[in-house]
């Protein structure tokens, strides 16, 4: 953990606390989004975050970084900071220039874009803020192999599309596009660890929205009073409060677990465990915080729906929970001489530096 | 929402996670000990007991000066899931090592530590906890088990219910009202004393458990003598004392892990029968066991920093959620894999099917109802 983590989360709260209000989530539903918020995080280095000094980084660590990712997805910030920071951390642990400016990324789909003569040419659908991104990051085949490449958005013809929050999700479209920058060939471990990587990130947003919903509907049982009492007074909202409490904790400490982990290089399938347990946690926490705010939750106009549409649409982004069983099944059968107990508590260091 | 702290583990840990596991496995290859589920309730074998007081292997954490080894809270951590994880039989000496060392560590004479701690130590001698009687069970301030003073001691009558393993204990710290109970203040009046379970006026039967064995058991007092010597420290003070008793009691590994034997062959099963669909089915299970890990974990880091103000609320979380996921585990295995669940089954699976099928009702039940758990986390909540 770096030395500065308090520090810098404290400064990024407190922008995002002052700066971030129900509208602002909104504007993103009519096609805008929030430049002033990112000038302002850009301004104060937090977009640089755990980026080498060689590449103008502005110290921090991935746990940091991850940190910050958790609290964009708190407030539900209407920024592309978890994408840009990811494709330039892609960038960077493949040897490449970081991007300067906004920039995205696609992992999900390595048969998506062919690579001929520094060539760029196929598709890929729900591509996050690519309309508002400058730099595309993304793996591309060529004869002797996958790559990841970095491309101007430019050249793109790009579709807009939204995913059930209003994010931008668009298909992108290049034919025989320019790249900017190509990285050796990768192997299949390392294209797995990006995904894990990929994984951490969107597990921090989720996080930090979990985290959101919990304090919203807490607050809601302590204002909100029928038959003369606040609600929180009622023992069945009370065991709405515990399991709700119960799913907050376990994403926490999932969360805090898996940046240990992956700063601590014990990498040992905390990524899958998380994300698999996640996708009950999102269930749990989006059903219950509905049921307690009752109708007032299910309208537009009140702030809850911003965190549920959020975590019901990112639970299908990227590698979802399907993939990681597959993964964890995988494995358990692949080491069929260990018992279950070894297996969990293997923590033997697994170096995921790409 | 609280944070807790994350632990990693250090190398010195995970060799002596090694060392204990090893042993295990020895001992279960040479036929010590067979392996169950549940087996922190249903394992009382006091050689076993013994053999691991020789390892130096209960009261780790406790003083040098009584026969401890003044080792971390996560060491015993380790050492506590490698015992569940094995399924060795841990009963016999379990409460004395879990509660009634700490609790004589912070409030017991220097007397009763040097009689006490030095026999737990070896595996020799064995608490109980007198706590629910036949009218107090989540309610237990209302306990009417009742203390007179008299010279030199203190005469206890009245009757305690579902002690865990009485019958082969030789103390048990027994919660009693040594005033009487006052509904303004019903916590008051509540003291701790150590009885001698083979004393004049003690009477143990044995409960019939689901299973046909007996793990709990009533026991009866009738003007039963406890010297001035065996107050466990203020009279009056034993409803706090209890209390600080409880983060130990409700947050380890015992809260997860009383299933764990049966996860593990499930998981063999699904492997041998090459069941990739079952084995993706199975790693939620899996995953769901990390993630109550993480906290039960966070929670013993706690306590280890002596953080013991901001542990109640996530000690009575992990009881809470912990106890469902054991007490899910038979329900999941048995739609994964064919089983026929009989407690004297030759193979191992259908034995533990058994075993945590019959012993499942009680998790969620014993050292705090989900419910009373439940309104403590809520209230906490709340208020934070």
């Amino acid at each position: 953990m770096s030395e500065m983590k308090d520090m810098i989360l404290d400064v990024v709260e407190r922008m995002l606390k002052e700066n971030v209000d129900k509208d602002l989530v909104d504007i993103i539903e009519q096609g805008k989004w929030a430049s002033n918020l990112w000038g302002l995080l850009e301004e104060n280095g937090m977009t640089m975050v755990a980026t080498s000094e060689a590449n103008g980084g502005a110290g921090g660590d991935l746990e940091d970084l991850l940190n910050i990712v958790r609290l964009t997805g708190k407030y539900a910030a209407p920024i592309p900071f978890s994408e840009t920071t990811f494709a330039n951390y892609l960038l960077e642990q493949t040897n490449l220039h970081v991007a300067n400016g906004l920039a995205t990324y696609m992992l999900s789909n390595t048969q998506a874009f062919v690579l001929e003569d520094g060539k760029l040419s196929g598709e890929a659908i729900h591509v996050p803020w690519a309309r508002h991104t400058k730099h595309f990051v993304t793996l591309a085949n060529s004869v002797d192999g996958i790559h990841l490449v970095e491309i101007d958005l430019g050249q793109a013809e790009i579709t807009h599309y939204a995913n059930l929050a209003g994010e931008p999700r668009d298909t992108v479209k290049f034919q025989n596009a320019i790249v900017s920058q190509v990285s050796a060939t990768l192997s299949f471990d390392e294209i797995g660890t990006m995904t894990t990587l990929e994984t951490a990130f969107q597990l921090a947003s989720m996080t930090g929205a979990i985290d959101k919903i919990n304090d919203l509907t807490v607050q809601y049982t302590k204002e909100r009073e029928q038959f003369g009492r606040p609600i929180h007074r009622f023992q069945l909202v009370q065991q709405h409060i515990v399991n709700l409490a119960g799913e907050t904790a376990i994403a926490l400490a999932a969360f805090n677990n898996i940046t240990d982990a992956l700063l601590n290089n014990h990498q040992n399938n905390e990524v899958a465990y998380a994300r698999i347990r996640f996708e009950e946690a999102i269930q749990a926490v989006a059903t219950i915080s509905h049921q307690v705010h009752a109708a007032i939750g299910t309208t537009h106009e009140h702030a809850l729906n911003q965190y549920t549409r959020r975590l019901w649409a990112w639970r299908d982004e990227g590698a979802n929970t399907s993939y990681w069983t597959d993964v964890v099944a995988t494995q358990l059968l692949e080491n069929s001489g260990d018992r279950l107990w070894d297996y969990l508590t293997d923590t033997k260091n697994t170096v995921i530096k790409l | 929402m609280f944070q807790l702290p994350t632990v990693q583990f250090t190398k010195e840990q995970e060799q002596f996670r090694l060392e204990v596991r090893a042993f295990l496995q020895e001992e279960i290859a040479k036929g010590t000990f067979i392996p169950k589920c549940d087996s922190w309730l249903s394992g009382d074998d006091p050689s076993f007991s013994r053999l691991i007081g020789q390892k130096g292997w209960i009261g780790i954490t406790w003083p040098k000066k009584y026969g401890g080894q003044e080792r971390s809270t996560i060491d015993r951590y380790i050492l506590t899931e490698e015992f569940l994880a094995s399924g060795a039989p841990v009963a016999a000496h379990w409460f004395a090592d879990r509660q009634t060392g700490p609790l004589l560590l912070r409030y017991g004479t220097e007397e009763q530590r040097e009689l006490f701690l030095p026999q737990i130590i070896k595996g020799d001698c064995y608490f109980g906890i007198g706590l629910s009687e036949p009218n107090s069970g989540s309610d237990l301030a209302s306990v009417s088990t009742r203390a007179e003073k008299v010279e030199g001691g203190w005469l206890v009558n009245g009757q305690k219910i579902w002690t865990s393993n009485a019958h082969i204990c030789n103390y048990m710290v027994t919660l009693v009202r040594t005033s009487p109970f006052d509904g303004k203040s019903k916590h008051a009046g509540l003291s701790q004393l150590i009885v001698d379970l083979h004393a004049d006026g003690i009477t143990i039967v044995p409960i019939k458990f689901l299973t046909g064995e007996s793990h709990y058991n009533e026991v009866f007092f009738d003007n039963v003598f406890v010297p001035d010597n065996m107050v466990v420290g203020e009279i009056g003070n034993g409803w706090t004392q209890g209390l600080a008793e409880l983060a130990y009691e409700r947050s380890g590994p015992e809260r997860i892990l009383s299933t764990f034997p049966l996860i593990d062959e499930l998981i063999q099963e699904l492997k041998r029968q090459n069941n990739s669909e079952g084995l993706k089915q199975a790693s939620k299970v899996v995953s769901r066991l990390w993630a109550l890990r993480n906290l039960s974990i966070g929670v013993a880091q706690l306590l280890e920093s002596g953080d013991s103000e901001n542990v109640a609320i996530p000690a009575a979380l992990v009881k809470a959620l912990g106890t469902k996921f054991e007490q899910s585990i038979p329900e999941i295995t048995r739609l994964l894999v064919q089983t026929y669940p009989t407690l004297d089954a030759t193979r191992k699976i259908d034995r533990f099917m058994a075993e945590s099928i019959l012993h499942a009702p009680g998790f969620t039940i014993r050292g705090g109802t989900s419910e009373v758990l439940y309104g403590v986390v809520a209230k906490g909540v709340v208020t934070q």
